[in-house]
Parts: structure tokens; sequence; C-alpha cells
């Protein structure tokens, strides 16, 4: 049932635009993952590729083990949820559901037994008989699903689902998908510009940029260990300071920033003398009096500019020469700093790396 | 790992590219193929039909190679024939104003007005403009006459002993002219100025601008461009009008309409009647490129596809600023006396506006009342009021042998003709929406001509090439004029549905299994559903409607309806015409009601956000 893709040097020109470059990726059988980028990445031309809208102008793209580059949509067999929904609003929700089916010929009574299954699955079944217009976003977003999963399709492909609903809804869309996902084990590829959706659902994450994969990695590895800048910039919040490389000592090194000395850090393949951004997240930089000792090696001195109190937080930025650092202290009762109030900021090596 | 060996295999499948290259290719000629056959239809039905007896009536106006030019030389040179042109434009003009300032009102009354009254205000101009040109003619041919109600009350009231000249007169054909043409601009200024949002008016009364100066400012000159394509319009048709001012107008106000078919059918001066056709075309198309200038031509006759708020200032809207601020201070003036004058009348303006809109209503339904009161009169002959109540004519009318072949022939006309033209207009709207084509707009505005040339000129140029091909007189002749009239209309209905159509429900089936074919069949006919009704009716509407191509297409076959009522009309009025003219009126009435009502009910159900 649920079927790998891959993609293989896949590219697409419009005219004189590159727009997806050179795409390798292997999405394994029930693995969900998610194309996330910002706006005019590539990101919705690649899921169109594979849908079938587009025809790539390279490459080739394997589902199974059948190359689908020359398979028109309606023969793929793929599932998908579109950013507005597209349900037809001339037929009630049981017709929409049952469309995948009806065109497919397949006998009355199994199509009336597999709508009833998928419309349970999504917590649908007494709407039945309305109409899409009938319906709220997040009821419309279910039986989309429900209809591009109704005929047990080998792939299903969900274009920024949830761009079009309120928060809460957001956050209850995001659990359902995921338990109808795991409940299926089927194979999902998802496209969103919001980290958020991203980091929560996916198994793996493909960042895109500017048509190309950046890095593809699971959750965890993509925030703690980005391997880009772009990547480091547009998951989550992240210090980015230029920096210069001393000294190199098996995968660490010791750096300078501006003109302060800060400490040891984890490279990224960079060698001595090169210049690079040293990476480091908010919430692990340590905030503390002028002078207070601190063990841990990086240690920069600054004046704190401007402090925002949060409630569990504190967000605080610190200028160091040229360079303002932010930091994310948790409130546990400790002082709080006035803008104006030098301080001393820190972090731990290994929350820190190098990029280029 | 076999991501290792998967790589490997992708190195070979750059082997792929050039395959799918081919492929693409493939695809390509694929789609030019279906955007061929979905094209030909109406391309061959426009270039055969419309292109080339065109360039047959050119060719004729110059003799052939002779390549004389006597013929115009002739129009220009006898007196009779310039004044006859000059009066043309004359009334030209005058109707087109005199439509313009009648219906602005209305059509700004419309804009602000919830749905409930806004159909119910719409109803009462859409039934005067579905009814025949000929039957809003022959009831002002009533309405004018000697015996007819203006001259009666006149009379009662002792303003007047004899009774006023009104019919054949310069004054019938413009009040006719008025008549017929107010709907239209009501309709397609409202169209456009529906789109500009009050707030701005409301934006400059807040920033201080009395309500003159916000309307005058502010909102009217954004209405400017729906009122100039309302007025090209009307233009153009009102000089290739033919109905109206002959039997309304007296031998003096001849229009050029007149003076070809006069030349085509009793002078038999063929070459003369194309070059006055060649000339009134030349003005139209001149009319038409003046227009362009200023506001994208399609405008005129589909809704516009760009925002008009949104377009750069041209540089005539700039030079027109200028002017502006040169004559500011005495513009100030006058607007600081209006103010002062309409401020009472202001304060209740939707008051006045109504009052004004109902006396509109008024004039555009009277006659067909007066129409539908005389065909009880008791009297032999047409006088208003009737003395007394009468159902003779209704019998009469149930007896007519003649008028039910010339009923049922001109349903089956028109039912022929609407099946063809919304077939043909259907499939080149979906050429023009739905593929990518070089001079898309000049395509559109190609498949427009038909709206475009005065349909007299339609009419002869046909007459010629299909006496030429030995179609002349047949039924298949006759569709082929009918079909060429309305086709243009089936195509802005269905373009402008196509491209409000989201076609991400295409990919949905489609992805979801649909064929090329089953998409059409469940999911785009199903949704075009309502405009297809509208696009046949007002293919049907235009058929049955239709009096001038049928004048030189009809050969021996039975008289369509229109025909007899003009053949009647010529050879005596009487009240019969108005128990046939009444139920007509009726039966369109039904006819726009029940498609309006089918629309309603289908929007209801698929548009979003209004069920509950």
């Amino acid at each position: 049932m649920s079927t790998s893709l891959e993609m293989k040097k896949i590219q697409k020109w419009y005219g004189g635009l590159h727009v997806v470059r050179d795409f390798d990726l292997y999405v394994e059988p029930g693995e969900f993952v998610t194309f996330l980028g910002p706006s005019g990445s590539g990101k919705t031309t690649a899921l169109k590729m594979i849908a079938g809208f587009e025809p790539p102008s390279g490459g080739d793209m394997l589902l199974g083990s059948r190359s689908i580059v020359d398979v028109p949509p309606y023969e793929r067999g793929i599932g998908m949820v579109f950013q507005n929904y597209a349900l037809f609003p001339h037929m009630t929700v049981a017709e929409n559901v049952a469309f995948p089916l009806k065109v497919r010929r397949v006998a009355r009574g199994e199509i009336e037994q597999k709508v009833l299954r998928a419309l349970e699955l999504v917590k649908m079944a007494e709407y039945r008989d309305r109409y899409p217009n009938q319906l709220s976003g997040g009821q419309q977003q279910r039986i989309a699903l429900a209809r591009a999963i109704v005929f047990d399709p080998s792939l299903l492909l969900m274009d920024e689902p949830l761009g079009a609903l309120d928060r809460n809804l957001r956050e209850h869309m995001k659990i359902e998908i995921m338990r109808i996902q795991k409940e299926l084990n089927i194979t999902v590829i998802f496209v969103t510009h919001d980290q958020d959706e991203a980091l929560v659902m996916s198994d793996r994450i493909a960042v895109i940029n500017e048509g190309k994969l950046v890095q593809v990695a699971d959750a965890k590895s993509l925030y703690y260990r980005p391997q880009d800048r772009f990547v480091a910039s547009f998951v989550g919040e992240s210090n980015l300071l230029p920096c210069r490389v001393d000294q190199v000592e098996n995968g660490a090194g010791r750096v300078t920033i501006g003109n302060q000395e800060s400490g040891v850090v984890r490279l990224n393949g960079q060698s001595r003398g090169e210049s690079g951004w040293l990476f480091v997240r908010p919430e692990h930089v340590d905030i503390s009096a002028r002078g207070a000792i601190t063990d841990v090696g990086n240690v920069l001195d600054g004046v704190v500019e401007n402090a925002l109190f949060l409630g569990e937080l504190t967000r605080y930025v610190v200028r160091c020469g040229k360079e303002s650092i932010t930091v994310k202290q948790q409130n546990r009762g400790q002082p709080q700093f006035t803008s104006g109030t030098p301080v001393s900021v820190s972090w731990n090596a290994g929350n820190s790396i190098v990029l280029n | 790992m076999t991501l290792l060996a998967k790589e490997k295999a992708a190195e070979a499948a750059g082997a792929n590219v050039p395959r799918s290259q081919n492929h693409l290719n493939g695809l390509l000629e694929h789609r030019r193929i279906r955007g061929a056959i979905i094209a030909a239809p109406i391309v061959v039905l426009l270039l055969g039909f419309l292109v080339i007896p065109l360039s047959i009536i050119l060719w004729g106006s110059v003799e052939g190679d002779k390549l004389t030019f006597s013929h115009y030389a002739r129009i220009f040179s006898d007196e009779t024939n310039f004044s006859v042109m000059l009066q043309t434009l004359k009334v030209g003009l005058i109707v087109t104003l005199l439509s313009l300032a009648a219906s602005y009102p209305v059509a700004y009354l419309l804009t602000q007005i919830k749905s409930r009254a806004l159909s119910i205000v719409t109803l009462f101009i859409l039934v005067p403009l579905f009814t025949a040109f000929l039957i809003r003619t022959y009831a002002w041919m009533i309405i004018l006459g000697r015996q007819g109600p203006i001259n009666n009350t006149l009379i009662w009231l002792g303003l007047i002993r004899e009774p006023l000249p009104l019919l054949n007169t310069t004054f019938g054909v413009v009040i006719g002219m008025v008549h017929v043409f107010m709907p239209i601009a009501i309709f397609t200024m409202y169209s456009s100025m529906v789109r500009i949002d009050h707030n701005f008016a409301r934006a400059a009364q807040i920033l201080g601008a009395k309500p003159v100066q916000a309307f005058l400012r502010v909102y009217f000159p954004m209405s400017l461009p729906g009122v100039f394509s309302a007025g090209i319009l009307i233009f153009i048709i009102a000089i290739g009008f033919y109905i109206t001012p002959a039997l309304l107008g007296g031998p003096r106000d001849a229009m050029i309409t007149q003076l070809i078919v006069t030349q085509m059918t009793t002078l038999l001066n063929f070459e003369l009647s194309f070059a006055s056709s060649i000339v009134l075309l030349l003005v139209t198309i001149g009319v038409l490129f003046f227009a362009s200038l200023f506001i994208p031509l399609e405008m005129i006759w589909a809704s516009p596809s760009v925002e008009i708020t949104s377009q750069k200032p041209r540089s005539k809207s700039r030079f027109f600023g200028d002017v502006k601020q040169a004559v500011q201070p005495i513009l100030t003036t006058v607007e600081a006396l209006i103010h002062l004058v309409t401020k009472p009348l202001l304060t209740r303006k939707a008051c006045w506006l109504w009052a004004y809109t109902i006396l509109a209503l008024l004039f555009l339904t009277a006659p067909l009342i007066v129409v539908f009161l005389l065909s009880f009169s008791s009297s032999l002959f047409v006088v208003f009021p009737p003395p007394g109540f009468s159902l003779q004519w209704w019998v009469k009318l149930g007896h007519a042998s003649d008028w039910h072949e010339s009923f049922l022939f001109s349903v089956k006309l028109g039912f022929v003709s609407a099946f063809f033209a919304t077939i043909i207009g259907t499939m080149g709207a979906f050429w023009l929406v739905r593929t990518t084509l070089p001079f898309k707009r000049a395509l559109f505005l190609f498949c427009l001509s038909p709206l475009m040339v005065p349909v007299i000129i339609i009419a002869t140029a046909l007459y010629m090439f299909e006496a030429r091909i030995h179609l002349l007189g047949s039924f298949a002749g006759l569709v082929i004029g009918h079909v060429l009239l309305s086709v243009p209309y089936v195509v802005v209905v269905m373009a402008a549905a196509l491209r409000g159509f989201d076609q991400s429900l295409e990919k949905a089936a489609a992805i979801h299994g649909a064929r090329p074919m089953q998409v059409l069949r469940l999911v785009t006919l199903p949704l075009l559903k309502p405009a297809l009704l509208t696009a046949g009716l007002l293919a049907f509407l235009t058929s049955f409607d239709e009096l001038l191509i049928t004048m030189f297409m009809i050969g021996r076959q039975t008289l369509t309806l229109p025909f007899k009522f003009w053949n009647d009309i010529k050879y005596e009025l009487n009240p019969l015409l108005s128990a046939a003219s009444t139920f007509i009126v009726i039966l369109v009435a039904a006819a726009i009601l029940t498609a309006h009502w089918i629309k309603v009910r289908h929007d209801r159900r698929i548009s979003a956000g209004t069920g509950k």
C-alpha cells in the first residue's frame, strides 16, 4: 500500500528560470517528509511534478519501482490535499469522497463502504449529505483528506493544507493528520512554509531554498545541527555572528568574534584563518552580570540594549561591539537586567557551530 | 546501504532526459492538436461567414479589379446621401448622450441597493431589454400615434386641439431609440460601476469634501470608463440601427441603414449600397479605434478583466489633469454653488434617486403595459385607452394559423441556432481562456467582431455570399446568420465563467483518477451549467428577436415571428399585434425568470459561505 518515492536529479526550468535544481531525494515507504521553504523556493513546483501537473525538465522519478515521469496524473494513484481543498462544490460530502472510486469504476457497494470508512477516519460521517459550502474550513479540510485517502493511494501529497485555518484549528489538525498517517501508514509529502508544522509533524524535513535541497534531516538535527546559514536562520531563531577561525584541533576550533576572543566551538570543516559565521541558539546563551565568573568556554562582554519580559522567558538583545546577540532566558527567579546594564554572555562550546 | 546503489542508478537516469524531452514535445503537439480542434468551429464560422463576405462587398464596392472609387464619391457628393450620413451621426450622438444621462442615476442607484431590491429593479430593466426591438417600437408607434395616449391626454387637458405629429419625426426616432438603449446603458455602466468601492467617496467626505465634491471628484471620474464604454457601445449600435428609425422616423429622418436597404432591395444599386456599408463600417471601426485609446475594447462587451483603478494613468488622463488644474478656481466655485443648491436634495439623496429610478422604470415598462392593455381592446382600431374590454384579439390570435406557423418556425430556428452557437461559442471560450495563445486579446476581440460590425452590413454581406454558394433561402443559411450573431454573447458569458473557474478543481479530479473526459463530464460541465444556460438563453433570444438577417436570408421559407410582425406593422397597425406581443413578452419574461431561478439555486448551493 504505502510506497517509496524517489526523485533523481529532478530539474525544472521555466524559460530561463531554474526553479528546481538537482532534486535527489528518497522517501521511505510510510515516511512523512516535509518540503519546507520560503515562498518561491520551488517546493510547490516540486510537488506539482510529483503529482504530474508539471513535467520535469530533466531527471527521473520513481514511485515504488515504476518511473512515473511519463504517467499522466490520473494514472499515478496519488492522493492530494490542495491548499484551498478543491472540494467539488456541486457534490455532497459523500459524493466528493466517492469521486476517486467512482472514476475508477469501483462497485457501488464497495464505494459505499469505503466512503463510510474514510469519513469515520476523519470523524465526519454525520456530514455526508452536506455540501462543501455548508462546512467550516476545518471540516472541509477533513473531507479533502478523506477524499485523498479513500482509494488507498500509494502516496499522499499535501500542499500547505493548514494555511487557511485559524491557529487553534491548525494545532488540532496537525495532530489529526499525524494520527491518520500513522493509522494508515501512508507515505506523505507535505509542503509548508511554516517551520512549526514541519518540526512537529515530519519524520524528515527537506529544507528548500532557491530551488535546491539545502538539508534533509529529522527535526532535531535540523534544529541543533544546521549545515548552512539559511537553515539556521529559517528554522527557529538563531544568532549568527561573523567570526574568524584562529586554531583548529580535531573538529573543534578557537574563533575570534570582532576583536573579542570567544573560545572553543565546533567547526564544520573550516580550516585555520577562514572566516565563517558562529551559530548559537538564543536559548543556549546565558546572561550574567559582567565579571561573574562562568566556566564555559565562550564568553563575550556586552551591554543590554533592550530587555523584553515575556512571562515564561525574558528576551535580551545584548550589544557586544559591532554585533548584537539575542538571549532567551527562562525565568526561574533570577535577577532581571535592565537596558544599559553591562553584562557577560556565554555559551557551551557544544551548542555552537561555525557555518560558512 | 541501497541508497548508494540508487545514487548510481541516478547517474544512469541522466540518459532519460532526451526521452522525456521527446515526450514533452509529443505532449505539446498533442496540446496543439487539441487547441486546433476547439478553435476550429469559431474560426471557420468567423472567417467563412464574416471575413470573406465582408471582403466580397469591399471588393464589390470598388467594382473589383476596376478599383473605382466613384461609388464612394457619390456618397459624399450627392447631397441626399451625404445628409443621410450626417443625420445618422447626429441621431446617434443625441441618442447616446440622452441614454447615458438618463441611465447614469439608475446605474448609480443599482450599485447602492441590497440584493432583494436589486433583483426587483433589475427585473424591470431586464424584461424591456429582452423584449424585441420590434415590439418596443410597435408600442411607441401606438403611444406616439394620433390616437395614442400622449395626444389623447394633451387634448383631454385642453392643451392642444389637434393631435401633435409625434410619429415620423426625429423626436419619435430619438425617444424610441433611447428606450431601446437605456437598459443596455444601465447594465453596461452598472457592471463597471459596481466595482467602485463607495468607501472612496466616504473617505473623501471624512477628509472634508462636500458630498458634491466627493461625487464629482472621486466617484464620477472613477465611473467614467464605464460611462465611456456604454457610450461607445450605444453609438455603434445606433448608427447601424434599422428597425426603429424605419418605423418611427419620417422621410427626412432616414439613416444610412435605410439607404443601404433601399439601394439593395428596391433600387438594386448594389455597388452604392456596398460603398455605403463600407463607409458605415469604417465609421464604426474609427469609433472603436478612438475608444481603444482610452479603454480596453473588450470592456465594452465583457466586464473588464483588469481592475480599472489599478491602471496606470495614461498620458491623456494626465493631460486632462493639467486642464483641470488650470480651471481649478472656477471648478471650486461651481462646486460650491452646486453644493448650495443640492444640499437640501442630497441629504435625502437616496430618496431622490429612487424617485428618479421609478420614473425611469416607468418609462421603460410603460410601452409594454400599453401593448398589454391594448391586447384586450374592444375596438377594431389602435385606440388608447381602449374603449372597452374584449378578448376578441386573443381569440383571433388563437385561430391565426399563420401566426402559429411563424411562432413554431421561430422557436425551431431559435433552438437550432442556440444549440450550435452554444457549442461553438463554448469551445471558442475554452480556446481563448484555457490555451496559451499569442495575441490573445486580439483573438478575443476577433471573436466578438459580429457585435462590432453593424448588423445591416453582416446581413447584406452574408446575402451576397450565400447567394454565391447557393445557401441563400435555405434553413442552414438562416441558421448560420443567426449563429454568427449569437456566438459572441456565448463567448463573452462562457469566457467570464471560465476565468472565474477554479482550475484546482480539475487538478483535484485528475490526481484522484479522473481521465480528461471524465473531468469534463463530472466536474467542468456541471459547474458551468448556469453559464451554459445563460449563454444558450441569450443565443436563443438573439435569434428569436432577429429581423435584419432574416429579412435578407429567409427566401421562401415560413416567415419568422419578427418578420411576420414587421410585415403586419408596415401593412396595418391593429390590436392583434398587441396580443401577439404580449404573448411573446410573457414567454420571454418567463424564460428569463426560470433561468435566473436556476442560476440562483445553483449559486446558493456552490458559492462559499452562504449556506448554513
